[in-house]
């Protein structure tokens, strides 16, 4: 049976909100195909999902204004429930969708629902965890997996379904690149091998783009663009909207015929058409490399939870003043555990951890807190107040600073993360990116020595993200010490001079991050990606390109060095 | 020590959800009927040593010192107030008042009502430590509705077997029941009504929750683990912004709690917005009455034996009560004093 998805002259304003955020979408899905919706954060993308598995009208307030049909069936007319037979969906955040104590319970949820006899419930669980390669997680319980395996427990829960639409919200935002791999392979190949209709959201396009068939870019509750993969890259970038991924931007800059989303194939469009020369010039960037003395040491620092698993292994590191480190790995390797020891949310069950000359041992972490400025990755987990004002003085009130001191330092660290016009504004009517800055605003209003970063850029568009590392960076440049947990390796070897790369609570890497990026094993096994820019200065070697290459500039001005000759003829 | 599931392969763990829940259904019923200490002592250590064989001994003894305090208060009260007619008076508490007897009824009934309690209890622990949440939840929900004919007829029979020994006084006092003054015709009688009310008992309860409350209780149990981590997480990020989460000041403590509280609130609220969504997009109201289950659960040999010592016990100690003999501890240390 066919199920084409068709939006029909479709409106859509939630309840509290003045501005409507879908606006006259037409858009038809035709079964089997495999789409793309991107665009930034706000732009709309969720509300359109929300409107193919009849979450609205039926569940979200608003009012709806023309029609969604899903083969036959007009979404006003039937529940989520009935929907839900045809259209499944996998949102951002996996464990929020995880209900159950099980995870085949969890993946039987949806079969259970459908009133499926109890043999064929588990002949699909087994499947369904088979697809997904999560065989022998049975008994597992759903928030205690990795956030990759949440990710394959959803999707598995959604797969047992028999669905005949796919539509994935974000899937990849909480994953680690292996993770993320992982999630895409998985869903691509159930698309293509049963014929399945497929819609994913997604910021990745690098790593999204080779996958589909058709994108639809978003903005502002309207489709901008809506064509094929080669006609969207042909028709360029749209200014805060669209960025097409940084290997099509350089093959244009070079004036290549194409649209190559992989560096061998830049390289191979490049060799075809130019007589390609050596770099004669190359770039430096000068990045947070502190010299000062250090601030935080741990001394053969291991960490045992009460649950018995050992998340640290006799970790020692000392941290500078002035420094901004990256501390990678992939999910579930200690890099939360680790931190949580310089503020002393934990104590180390086995070594020592100074933090400016105090033990955390004998120091509560309120008062380590005077020199440490945490933001954790889930702004909601930080926010207290319900004004940005209260949210901002409350960090203060706590430290007993002089109510004199209020306004100025709330004015300046307002200022640094771009928010000082929201002041008056209500907390919970601001975007996620919004929320993350106030977060770390209000950690700023203590003007802290060092800073502390959870995965500050979980889910944000492109611009969000850019944004974010920028007002980091400016911080450091300041004099702030940063250590930044984070899986955006292109972000990090573009701002922090220092890695430390744990696995399994054991240090494998601690120094220069471009030696690190040089060293492909090592990032492989940790399951680490290498920037694509960075892929392509490895390649270009031989032609004097630097390998630790990571700016989309200097790349440019490379490979225009390369072809110059070329096109000047 | 949070009382959870924890897994595990013992022989209470191997038991179906509803004989755990019958375990304690009876578990309590027994230490209604019987009031003999040493009787009482024994199902207790029978449970206890169930218990052992279940989970971690510490844990186990950690969870029940926290309540011996609690129990031997409720039973210091028994000591000192249950003073029947003739009983054996041993000493005045307060002497040169004459005031609070204490007898030797009153401290056999202490000692009994000690084991009582801690038996009640402990069946509730060893249910929640070997049964997994989402079990339970089933096992009071409403799921399969074809029961056959003579499994019906046998709960029937036993449920109301127990109650026509319970009611067993109403026909044996030689006084007009419903009319009848014939024995035998009231015995017929008795036997009728009950098993007509076992059969309106198991028809009430028989059907358990609705399948929305039993989804709903199910969905409840996942999400304490997940919530006391967010708890967590928030108190975490609090501490973190300098936020002393334990001060000395009794107020400053209700200052923090409050603190506390906006977060955790809110986290509750995306929580439970969370699930509606997750549910709804699964499937939840496709048709809720017609909802399927993949958990099985059946009665083994071990099942039947628990149930069988269960409804044996029951039914033992109202026989005993009956014909008197459900104080033997009392009545032997009775027989031995002057």
């Amino acid at each position: 049976m066919e199920y084409d998805i068709k939006f029909d002259q479709v409106s859509f304003r939630y309840t509290d909100s003045d501005t409507p955020a879908l606006k006259d979408i037409n858009l038809e899905i035709k079964t089997g195909e495999i789409v793309l919706i991107t665009g930034p954060a706000g732009s709309g993308k969720t509300t359109l999902c929300s409107c193919i598995n009849g979450l609205i009208p039926h569940y979200h307030e608003g009012d709806l204004e023309g029609k969604v049909t899903i083969g036959e069936y007009d979404t006003k007319n039937v529940r989520v429930g009935g929907l839900a037979s045809i259209v499944g969906m996998v949102f951002q955040d996996p464990e929020s969708q995880l209900v159950t104590n099980s995870v085949a319970d969890e993946v039987a949820f949806g079969p259970e629902n459908f009133g499926i006899p109890r043999e064929k419930i588990n002949k699909r669980v087994r499947k369904a965890l088979k697809a997904t390669r999560m065989t022998g997680y049975e008994d597992r319980e759903p928030h205690t997996l990795s956030g990759g395996e949440q990710q394959s427990c959803v999707i598995a829960a959604t797969y047992s379904m028999h669905p005949e639409i796919y539509v994935l919200d974000e899937p990849l935002a909480n994953l680690d690149p292996q993770g993320r791999a992982k999630v895409l392979e998985l869903v691509t190949d159930i698309a293509s091998e049963f014929g399945k209709t497929m819609i994913i959201v997604e910021h990745a396009l690098e790593e999204i783009l080779p996958y589909v068939q058709r994108v639809i870019i978003m903005d502002k509750g309207t489709i901008v663009r809506d064509g094929s993969v080669e006609s969207i890259l042909e028709n360029g970038d749209i200014k805060q909207v669209f960025k097409r991924p940084d290997i099509t931007r350089l093959a244009q800059s070079i004036d290549l015929a194409g649209f190559p989303l992989k560096p061998e194939h830049l390289i191979s469009a490049m060799q075809e058409k130019y007589q390609l020369r050596g770099v004669a010039q190359t770039m430096d960037h000068a990045r947070g490399n502190g010299k000062g003395d250090p601030v935080i040491v741990m001394d053969n620092v291991s960490h045992r939870y009460e649950a018995g698993v050992n998340a640290l292994h006799e970790v020692s590191l000392s941290i500078h003043q002035g420094e901004f480190i990256a501390l990678l790995g992939r999910n579930g390797s200690g890099k939360t555990t680790l931190v949580s020891h310089i503020i002393g949310l934990l104590k180390p069950t086995q070594g020592k951890v100074t933090v400016v000359g105090q033990n955390t041992m004998d120091t509560p972490t309120h008062i380590l807190a005077r020199h440490v400025g945490f933001c954790f990755q889930n702004p909601n987990h930080q926010i207290v107040s319900f004004t940005v004002k209260d949210e901002m003085e409350f960090g203060l009130k706590a430290h007993g600073i002089d109510e004199s001191e209020y306004p100025d330092r709330i004015q300046r660290a307002l200022e640094i993360v771009n928010m000082e016009e929201y002041a008056d504004a209500e907390v919970f009517d601001l975007g996620k990116g919004q929320k993350q800055r106030i977060a770390l605003a209000s950690v700023l209003t203590l003007e802290p020595e060092m800073l502390v970063i959870d995965e500050p850029t979980t889910g944000q568009d492109p611009e969000m993200t850019f944004e974010i590392f920028e007002i980091i960076n400016k911080l450091n440049q300041k004099g702030t010490t940063v250590l930044l947990i984070t899986h955006k390796v292109d972000y990090a070897a573009m701002y922090a001079k220092r890695a430390i790369l744990l696995n399994h609570g054991h240090i494998k890497f601690d120094g220069n991050i471009d030696d690190l990026l040089m060293d492909e094993a090592l990032m492989q096994a940790n399951s680490l990606e290498l920037p694509d820019i960075t892929r392509l200065a490895k390649q270009l070697g031989d032609y004097g390109v630097p390998a630790n290459t990571v700016h989309y500039e200097d790349m440019e001005n490379y490979l225009k060095q390369m072809v110059e000759v070329n096109r000047g003829n | 020590m949070a009382i959870e599931y924890r897994k595990g392969k013992s022989f209470l763990h191997n038991l179906d959800a509803r004989t755990k829940l019958m375990i304690f259904v009876g578990g309590t019923v027994i230490a209604m009927i019987i009031i003999d200490p040493i009787m009482m002592g024994i199902l207790f250590l029978a449970l206890y040593f169930l218990g052992r064989d279940a989970i971690d001994n510490q844990v186990l003894n950690n969870n029940l010192k926290v309540l011996v305090m609690i129990f031997l208060t409720f039973s210091l009260f028994q000591v000192l107030w249950f003073t029947p007619k003739n009983s054996y008076f041993l000493f005045y508490l307060i002497p040169w008042k004459n005031w609070v007897p204490v007898t030797v009824q009153g401290l056999i009934r202490g000692v009994a009502v000690f084991f009582r309690f801690f038996s009640v209890v402990l069946a509730v622990h060893l249910m929640l430590y070997t049964t997994p949440p989402v079990e339970l939840a089933l096992t009071i929900t409403e799921r399969d509705k074809k029961r056959t004919i003579l499994s019906t007829i046998a709960v029937i029979l036993v449920l109301g077997g127990i109650f026509f020994v319970a009611a067993l006084p109403m026909v044996t006092d030689n006084a007009v029941f419903l009319g009848i003054q014939q024995s035998g015709l009231q015995f017929a009688a008795l036997a009728v009504l009950c098993i007509l009310f076992a059969w309106i008992v198991l028809k009430v309860l028989g059907r358990g929750l609705p399948a929305e409350m039993g989804v709903a209780l199910m969905l409840g149990f996942a999400t304490v683990g997940i919530m006391a981590k967010q708890t967590e997480q928030i108190t975490n990020a609090q501490k973190a912004r300098g936020y002393d989460v334990q001060p000395k000041n009794i107020f400053a403590r209700v200052k923090v709690l409050t603190a506390l509280l906006i977060p955790i609130f809110l986290a509750t609220m995306q929580r439970s917005q969370d699930i509606s969504i997750a549910i709804l997009s699964r499937g939840f109201d496709y048709n809720i009455s017609e909802r399927t289950y993949r958990r099985e659960f059946t009665f083994h040999r071990q099942d039947y034996l628990v149930l069988g010592i269960l409804l044996f016990v029951i039914v033992g100690g109202l026989i005993l009560e009956r014909v008197g003999f459900n104080t033997p501890t009392e009545s032997f240390i009775l027989s031995r004093l002057p």
